[in-house]
């Protein structure tokens, strides 16, 4: 037998970091209670920043450790540290309503840490196991989260729902994992792609193939496996969805990227009739089915259904800018959320956060700072120039178009205008409907004005240096195709 | 054909049936005068007299018990879950005599010597469960099925930390095969380091066959006999008897894991003139002495202590031991 | 021979039982049914050489999970016959949707072939093979060798688990009476007994 080597751990050293911090903080939570919650969230963020510090120390060599179980590139590299960032924003955006009441649990920072290693190994697994475990640790804190709220009907809906739907979505892709296994005879990514190389597309193979894309279909909810995502968001305590808007979409879409140009690159032609048909249903779906909500969190999951379809185009490149797109949108996606979070966690009516679409008239009104910066969210939220939700689109459009696919690109760009309805209807609400009742007066907590001041800077000013953001992802992209 | 066959398997299975026979016989003569001593020992703890009419100083008490039972009416009640309700005792009474088969009595003395025997018993052991809940569910009566559900939790909670003890006595050994659990050589650090877990083990068996202190399952104070209370005559007889042979069973399991099973005590060389198996039966009977002992020493625990020492003190204090040993072994460099 | 026999024994009380589980009406009957199911599955292992997985699978799954089951199921006093009233109206949808995957699934394992290279990928642990190992010793040396990557990340999801289940469960009463050994244990006579002289027919103040 072969000694330890301790080097083998080098590459894993954020998550380990974040292991055992979440571990020693899950400690610290038992013995003080729940009066620590916010103690926690502090010192969670502060891991987080750790962590950040050594996700991107780290030289990004291509290695893979622990028996080819996981690979860290510049890919993984850069998905790390758009998850930190993503965990961090969450959880600044929960610090406040960790202080008392039925939010005020300990457990909620560790969950989130713990739910984020998982995000973390998702994007760096390099064989099916680990790709298997770390979607699991992903997703287990998240159906807590999602109920955590028990008393509350919805909540405790929305957990259940999403749980037994993520557990349908485990069993597809262990399914497909099995048949893949079952013809290659191996988990590990680069051996699976040069037995497909080798063989073509074989039956089974591409059975295994459409049953672990729809596994990870449901954690990204792209139509027609989205039906959870508006109850969770609805059902779930407002701080969690803001997690489940923010983060945990960006791994699974990375997964999507490193499976489909991994393993599965000899498959690409089978996989782009899936992907189109993903991207497109969702697309339409998430803006159809968003104009007639009433519900704002609502509103948001029929938007990020949508936002995932865009996602998907710019998979559907096959191509390192193709993918250089996607990290992008996803980026500007995910900070773009945190921001509009931000906001409509601080706008509350007698204590309670303000829910319903029509709530939010005469905010302009009344808090006139929080109505322009939501205004200037919404607006990049439907892309319009020259803020940043615009560039995400653009490039998602301009790698299909060089790619060649006009059509699916002229039907993304029709459901982009037809969605962005539903954003300026946020915004006519809040300027130009009149008021019903008053907003509370008192402010909300700093944390978020910092997040939603950090978006907006990022929104409006995207456009003065975009190349430091789109190198970083170019890069990203390459060591993929590497 | 038929020679073939007999040469291939015949006398084996017949040696093969004797050994069970003779096992069987001595388990059941066992539960009988451990009934006896248990109601001696008793009395003699209370400065009674304890059973002395039915034979000389009352030997054929027991005897005398079983053929009352059986020549009872078997009563099953009209509301019960006839098939479970029959079903319960059965299998709880062929989990108590299955488990024996891997036991050592002395050296290449077993019935069924394989590899995971220490698997095997913890596996036959938690499985007991079924018969003491099925009982208390098929009878269909509120104290049955309190007495069932008691017992079922505590079964479960128990279990866990007799199984880290378990893992700690594998760690030291390094075999799950009982023979070499007992043969294993264990210096005398080794004995000190397992001492905390022969406590927790002993304490946890107790719970594990529902034994006083611990008879929160049967309680008749409270649960007038608990899962037992419709049972009667044949079907009685062998609840009574299976548990006795589980507190057998389980004493003999202490004595493999922690005193050393056939072997002469303290190392000895002298005294192994005396058959193993004699010294596999006295000890035993210290175990079995110390399980009266406790019934006629301590009042019942309540609920809630029972539950608070089986999670909050045996567990987090067995799996500290699971470290604190590997640890150890491989400080002294003697994982095996 | 013996072994042929054995495994036809647990495969057909294996099936039956399983059937039996959906089959019967009392769903306490279904769980001890689940039950044997299991038991004969460790049968198979056991006859497959697993004899560790064989035991483990009897003390998890038939020790505690199924226990768990019986409790919940017996606490919860579900009719199901009341539930199953509902589901006879879609059984035409389930049947159609079974018929189209067993169709799918036919067509698929038609043409079913396993990669050429499959057997050269599939990897054989590394073990030395100088002495006879036991089943635990193999999956041992595996699991913290080869595997320990997952058999790591496992062991986050159950702690996960834990969290979740105390979260989703734990409730702090008020008003519950605690039992506090420490205070009771460190309790001494003078702190709540007092002696006192009391002198004849005067009583105690």
């Amino acid at each position: 037998m072969t000694s330890f080597q301790w080097q083998s751990l080098v590459p894993i050293l954020p998550e380990i970091t974040m292991a055992v911090g979440a571990m020693a903080l899950l400690m610290v939570g038992v013995f003080r209670g729940d009066k620590s919650a916010q103690l926690l969230n502090i010192l969670s963020i502060g891991l987080l920043l750790t962590v950040l510090g050594l996700i991107l120390g780290i030289t990004p060599f291509t290695l893979t450790t622990l028996n080819n179980a996981l690979i860290t590139d510049s890919f993984s590299q850069f998905g790390k540290a758009v998850i930190a960032v993503g965990l961090m924003a969450a959880l600044l955006l929960s610090h406040r309503d960790l202080r008392e009441g039925v939010m005020g649990r300990f457990e909620f920072p560790v969950l989130v840490l713990l739910s984020g290693i998982g995000m973390m190994l998702m994007v760096s697994a390099n064989n099916f196991l680990s790709l298997y475990v770390a979607l699991e640790l992903q997703s287990f804190p998240l159906y807590v989260l999602a109920a955590l709220r028990r008393d509350n009907a919805q909540s405790a809906e929305a957990g259940v729902k999403y749980f037994i739907l993520g557990a349908l979505s485990s069993g597809f892709l262990l399914f497909g994992i099995s048949l893949l296994y079952g013809f290659a005879g191996t988990l590990d990514f680069s051996l699976l792609a040069g037995t497909l190389m080798q063989n073509g597309a074989v039956p089974g193979a591409v059975i295994g193939m459409v049953f672990v894309l729809t596994g990870l279909a449901f954690k990204i909810s792209a139509v027609p496996f989205h039906m959870w995502t508006p109850d969770v968001y609805q059902g779930a305590p407002t701080i969690v969805t803001s997690l489940f808007a923010i983060v945990p979409k960006i791994a699974a879409i990375l997964l999507f990227l490193r499976l489909l140009n991994g393993p599965f690159a000899p498959l690409t032609p089978d996989w782009i009739q899936i992907i189109i048909f993903l991207s497109i249903a969702s697309m339409i779906w998430g803006a159809l089915a968003g104009l007639v909500q009433q519900n704002i969190k609502r509103l948001l999951a029929y938007s990020s259904i949508g936002n995932m379809g865009y996602a998907l185009l710019g998979v559907l490149a096959a191509s390192p800018e193709g993918t250089a797109s996607v990290l992008l949108y996803m980026t500007i996606y995910m900070i773009m959320t945190a921001g509009t979070f931000a906001i409509i966690l601080s706008v509350t009516r007698h204590g309670e956060g303000v829910e319903s679409l029509h709530g939010f008239a005469g905010l302009s009104k009344t808090s006139p700072a929080k109505a322009y910066a939501l205004a200037a969210l919404m607006f990049s939220m439907s892309g319009i120039p020259p803020l940043a939700g615009f560039f995400g689109k653009l490039f998602v459009f301009q790698s299909l178009l060089e790619s060649g696919f006009y059509i699916v690109a002229v039907i993304g760009v029709v459901t982009s205008v037809v969605a962005a309805y539903y954003y300026l209807k946020i915004i006519k609400i809040m300027f130009f409907d009149e008021q019903q009742e008053s907003f509370d007066d008192a402010p909300s907590s700093q944390a978020r004005y910092f997040v939603a001041a950090l978006s907006l800077a990022f929104v409006l000013f995207f456009i003065v240096n975009p190349n430091v953001l789109m190198a970083t992802t170019r890069i990203a992209a390459q060591s993929l195709f590497g | 054909m038929m020679m073939e066959l007999w040469n291939l398997y015949g006398m084996q299975t017949l040696m093969m049936l004797l050994h069970m026979v003779v096992l069987l016989v001595s388990v059941l003569l066992g539960v009988a005068y451990l009934s006896y001593f248990e109601r001696k020992i008793m009395g003699a703890m209370q400065m009674r007299q304890g059973p002395n009419t039915v034979g000389p100083f009352g030997l054929l008490q027991p005897f005398a018990d079983a053929l009352k039972l059986i020549s009872k009416e078997t009563i099953i009640p009209s509301q019960s879950n006839r098939a479970v309700f029959v079903l319960a005792p059965i299998v709880f009474t062929t989990l108590a005599l299955l488990a024996w088969s891997v036991i050592p009595v002395n050296a290449q003395w077993v019935l069924a010597d394989i590899n995971v025997g220490i698997l095997f018993l913890f596996a036959v052991s938690s499985m007991s469960v079924y018969g003491v809940i099925m009982a208390g569910w098929a009878s269909n009566s509120k104290y049955a099925f309190l007495g069932g559900m008691r017992s079922a939790s505590q079964m479960v909670s128990y279990e866990v930390s007799m199984g880290l003890v378990i893992v700690t006595v594998i760690l030291c050994v390094g075999s799950m095969n009982l023979s070499d659990i007992v043969t294993a050589p264990r210096p005398w650090w080794m004995q000190i380091l397992l001492f905390p877990m022969l406590i927790i083990f002993l304490v946890s068996i107790l719970a594990e066959t529902n034994r006083a202190p611990f008879d929160l399952p049967e309680g008749e104070s409270e649960l007038s006999g608990g899962f037992m209370v419709e049972y009667s005559a044949a079907t009685f007889v062998l609840f009574f008897l299976s548990e006795y042979a589980n507190m057998i069973l389980m004493s003999a399991i202490t004595v493999v894991l922690f005193l050393g099973g056939w072997l002469p005590p303290f190392g000895i060389e002298a005294l192994s003139i005396v058959p193993g198996v004699i010294w596999f039966v006295l000890k035993i009977c210290l175990i079995l002495f110390f399980f009266v002992w406790c019934r006629a020493t301590f009042p019942r625990y309540r609920y809630d202590q029972l539950m608070r020492l089986g999670w909050k003190i045996f567990l987090p204090f067995s799996l500290l031991w699971v470290v604190v040993v590997a640890g150890t072994l491989i400080m002294m460099d003697a994982v095996p | 021979m013996l072994a042929t026999l054995a495994f036809y024994v647990f495969s057909a009380v294996l099936i039956f039982s399983a059937a039996m589980v959906i089959v019967v009406r009392n769903p306490v009957h279904s769980v001890l049914f689940l039950i044997l199911a299991f038991f004969n599955a460790a049968g198979l292992f056991i006859l497959l050489g697993a004899e560790f997985i064989g035991m483990i699978l009897v003390i998890v799954y038939v020790g505690a999970v199924a226990v768990l089951f019986l409790f919940v199921v017996m606490m919860l006093d579900i009719s199901f016959a009341d539930l199953r009233k509902g589901a006879v109206q879609f059984i035409p949808l389930g049947l159609f949707i079974g018929g189209v995957l067993l169709f799918q699934f036919y067509v698929l394992f038609q043409s079913w072939q396993i990669a050429p290279s499959a057997m050269l990928n599939i990897t054989t642990p590394s073990l030395s093979g100088e002495e006879e190992l036991t089943n635990a010793t193999q999956l041992g040396r595996i699991l913290y060798t080869d595997y320990v990557f997952a058999f790591q990340v496992s062991g986050l999801i159950l702690l996960v688990a834990m969290i979740g289940a105390i979260v989703l469960t734990h409730r702090q009463r008020a008003g519950v009476l605690r039992q506090k050994v420490a205070e009771q244990v460190a309790r001494k006579p003078s702190d709540v007994l007092e002696i006192k002289k009391v002198e004849t027919g005067s009583g105690v103040e």
